[in-house]
């Protein structure tokens, strides 16, 4: 009779778990918010958002706005001068701005929801726009911020979202990344003036453009000292990827918006792979993986490399390894650290052969079109204090504190007065920017299934270098066509095999 | 004979001087890093630094303005030793019901927690989030002490065996000189146990020490940071800082370690049954 009971009770147990499951979707009864989706406050019937139900104009009294910065803001101070001006300035209505006191790299789709998220964040235009799926921040009114005539079209459509056919900017860009040269002018020929500068123009032309480069690196790596010319880890999809778009490639289509055409092999895309390949002859095999990548700041310093390529944020870095150099080398801090200023050149990529071909005389050049992006601030959409975060956004991107960001971080500005202002790499980049030189990452979700498949075809491509004869696997322009191809399939297959399923 | 004995331990020691060597050397390597001069893991000739100092170990304890060692140090500490106590205490008491007290069930747990035990803890990680932001306990280092402690009694087997070794006529002696259950245990096991308590002090000390994925999922703020989550978050030009931390990191453990030691020994030889 007990187990009679018992096996009763469990079965109906059982009904009741299944039954549960039968619930319309109307029943669910569940807020977006618990089901760790944010929601836009202000979102009518037809999914359109009225900014104005979000920032009703008013500032809140009173209110704690939490901050995540990247951690080179914190270290240098100007997050800590950022707030500290903000807070004088809005101390009448109480509000203080504080740091998020979390890693630059929190998903705020982890700890919004939950409650643990910063209200304003500063992140990559790629990070920023994944949130926007699951409305985890704000849009945000940018028209009528003070900043908007002053930033290029270019870095706002990095943040610009359509939802329910409405467009909607996401972010506020700050601060444009690419790719820059680094060198060495202490490393340069004694004679370059006369013997590598052929139009004259006093800029070493190995710095201008990559032939050069490649000529310059053969003969350093000719005197067999373990030293090495240009140097760079070729398996960085975001380093490498530039030279398949600069001969047609691209990302997605439709201006990288299209995850359903796929352009890494598109155009003459396999030239620009084929540049690689043809520097990755003058490289080790630490090309191969990030093992240049993170030993750059000390090779180059210690003069194994003459340049390298990488994002101008970490000029600070090249920095400090050149002056300990040079202070190993028994300078006084002061000589090491104005000499390092002086030796280490930060400058645009150099220009391309159209032909692909780096060993051609007297090529015809084209810009390198670099992978970029633009940093940012967003609000997150589980704020209580939108105005306020608002009010911070527009601070902080107003121009002294930009220009303050630029003098105290080196960063490039987004801003055309900043950057105009400054001159040097900021005026430099923003104008490539502008030109279209800087093909800034997708902002749409698909765009984090693109680094793995194509960070196997360069590492695939830069082993060739090192493969004895028979076992090269690119020994054609067509083999090369194809491996992108293939890169382009996997990344298809990994955005819609389960796109269909949720 | 003589000499193939002297050969026999030749050879011992040689295998043990190799073995030795290969446990040892990584930890020599990382010792020696943390001195280095330049800081970089790229400046080194062959395996090791070409210069030493100690300015490593001075800029992870005064320069805390990003990297905050010694903050990181005290809250791994506090975290650490708030565990062991309170889950040595739960582990020795678990242990010891189980092992001398016969109850309903008794078995039934028994095998439960056997089988609970073959999961990995990581397992429940998104349950244990939820739970906790449940509880207001996420950037709070009361919750990992919590779930640290709350876990230790599932790995109380090896005391349980300790208590079993015990004999239970040392126990029915002193009941029938009128000392209660909780006498028993405290006056009578617990001084012979020693080497377990000590034992399981040292495990749930080093655990929490240790750990990695459970401070990373609950602790937000980079103030509440561990020394193993706060070491993750250094940046990629700071290796003798990681080394440095990494190295210092031992010390709490070797302390304690030595400081316990005693106590396994003395244990062994604080009771026993006089015939």
């Amino acid at each position: 009779m007990k187990k009679k009971i018992t096996a009763l009770l469990m079965a109906g147990a059982l009904c009741v778990g299944m039954l549960c499951g039968c619930g319309g979707e109307s029943g669910q009864g569940e807020s977006p918010k618990e089901s760790g989706q944010g929601t836009n406050p202000g979102e009518n019937a037809g999914g359109a958002v009225d900014l104005s139900n979000i920032y009703s104009g008013e500032l809140e009294h009173n209110v704690t706005i939490r901050v995540l910065e990247n951690d080179t803001a914190i270290e240098q101070g100007y997050f800590q001068e950022l707030i500290d001006a903000f807070n004088e300035k809005y101390a009448e209505y109480g509000i203080v701005a504080v740091d998020a006191n979390m890693d630059q790299y929190s998903n705020l789709a982890d700890d919004g929801p939950y409650g643990y998220g910063p209200d304003v964040l500063y992140q990559a235009n790629d990070v920023l726009m994944k949130y926007v799926e699951g409305k985890h921040i704000y849009p945000i009114p940018a028209e009528s911020l003070e900043c908007f005539p002053q930033i290029t079209e270019n870095a706002w459509n990095a943040y610009q979202a359509n939802v329910n056919g409405v467009s909607y900017y996401m972010g506020v860009p700050v601060n444009v990344q690419s790719s820059m040269l680094y060198y060495r002018k202490d490393l340069l020929p004694e004679d370059w003036e006369t013997t590598w500068d052929k139009d004259g123009n006093k800029v070493p032309d190995m710095v201008e453009n990559w032939n050069d480069m490649y000529r310059y690196s053969q003969e350093i790596v000719a005197k067999n000292d373990g030293h090495y010319g240009y140097m760079r880890s070729l398996y960085d999809v975001y380093f490498s990827s530039g030279f398949l778009f600069s001969y047609g490639g691209y990302v997605f289509g439709d201006n990288n918006t299209n995850a359903d055409d796929l352009g890494f092999s598109a155009g003459n895309a396999e030239i620009g792979a084929n540049v690689l390949l043809q520097q990755a002859a003058l490289m080790n095999e630490g090309c191969i993986d990030d093992s240049i990548t993170v030993s750059a700041y000390s090779r180059l310093a210690d003069g194994t490399y003459f340049a390298t390529m990488t994002t101008p944020d970490v000029y600070t870095l090249f920095l400090k390894e050149l002056k300990l150099a040079y202070q190993a080398e028994g300078m006084s801090e002061e000589e090491a650290a104005a000499l390092a200023e002086e030796n280490l050149v930060i400058t645009e990529v150099p220009k391309l052969p159209a032909s692909g071909d780096l060993a051609e005389e007297d090529p015809e050049l084209i810009p390198l079109k670099a992978m970029g992006g633009v940093n940012g601030y967003a609000i997150s959409a589980y704020t209580k204090s939108p105005n306020a975060c608002l009010a911070f956004v527009e601070f902080a991107t107003g121009y002294e504190m930009m220009l303050r960001r630029n003098q105290m971080l080196g960063i490039v500005p987004a801003r055309s007065d900043v950057a105009d202002a400054v001159g040097g790499v900021s005026e430099i980049m923003y104008h490539n920017l502008d030109a279209g030189n800087i093909v800034v990452m997708p902002s749409i979700r698909a765009v984090e299934q693109i680094w793995t498949p194509g960070q196997t075809f360069f590492e695939d491509l830069a082993k060739d270098a090192f493969r004895p004869e028979t076992e090269k696997k690119y020994k054609t322009l067509e083999d090369i066509k194809n491996g992108l191809a293939a890169v382009d399939t996997q990344i298809y297959d990994a955005v819609h095999t389960l796109a269909g399923t949720n | 004979m003589k000499v193939s004995k002297i050969a026999d331990t030749c050879v011992t020691y040689i295998i043990l001087i190799v073995v030795c060597f290969i446990f040892f050397f990584p930890c020599l390597w990382l010792i020696l890093a943390s001195f280095s001069k330049s800081g970089s893991i790229y400046s080194f000739e062959g395996f090791f630094p070409s210069s030493y100092s100690l300015d490593t170990f001075r800029t992870l304890f005064t320069d805390t303005a990003m990297y905050n060692y010694p903050r990181w140090f005290r809250n791994t500490l506090f975290i650490a030793v708030m565990s062991c106590l309170v889950g040595t205490f739960l582990t020795i008491l678990t242990a010891y019901t189980m092992s001398r007290f016969q109850f309903g069930a008794r078995k039934t747990m028994m095998k439960t927690t056997l089988i609970l035990g073959m999961f990995p803890s990581f397992m429940g990680m998104i349950a244990v989030y939820i739970i906790m932001t449940q509880f207001g306990l996420i950037n709070n280092m009361w919750g990992l002490i919590l779930i640290y402690s709350a876990n230790a009694p599932m790995g109380y087997l090896t005391q349980k065996g300790f208590f079993d070794t015990i004999p239970s006529s040392i126990d029915e002696a002193a009941r029938i000189d009128g000392a209660t259950n909780f006498q028993v245990f405290t006056r009578i096991n617990l001084p012979i146990s020693m080497p377990i308590i000590v034992y399981t002090a040292l495990t749930s000390f080093t655990f929490p020490w240790s750990d990695f994925i459970l401070p990373k999922l609950l602790l937000k703020e980079k103030d509440l940071y561990t020394v193993a989550v706060g070491l993750m978050s250094l940046g990629d030009t700071e290796f003798a800082r990681f080394a440095a931390g990494a190295v210092f990191i031992a010390v709490p453990i070797v302390i304690l370690y030595f400081c316990l030691v005693k106590f396994m020994v003395n244990g062994m030889t604080a009771g026993a049954v006089k015939g």
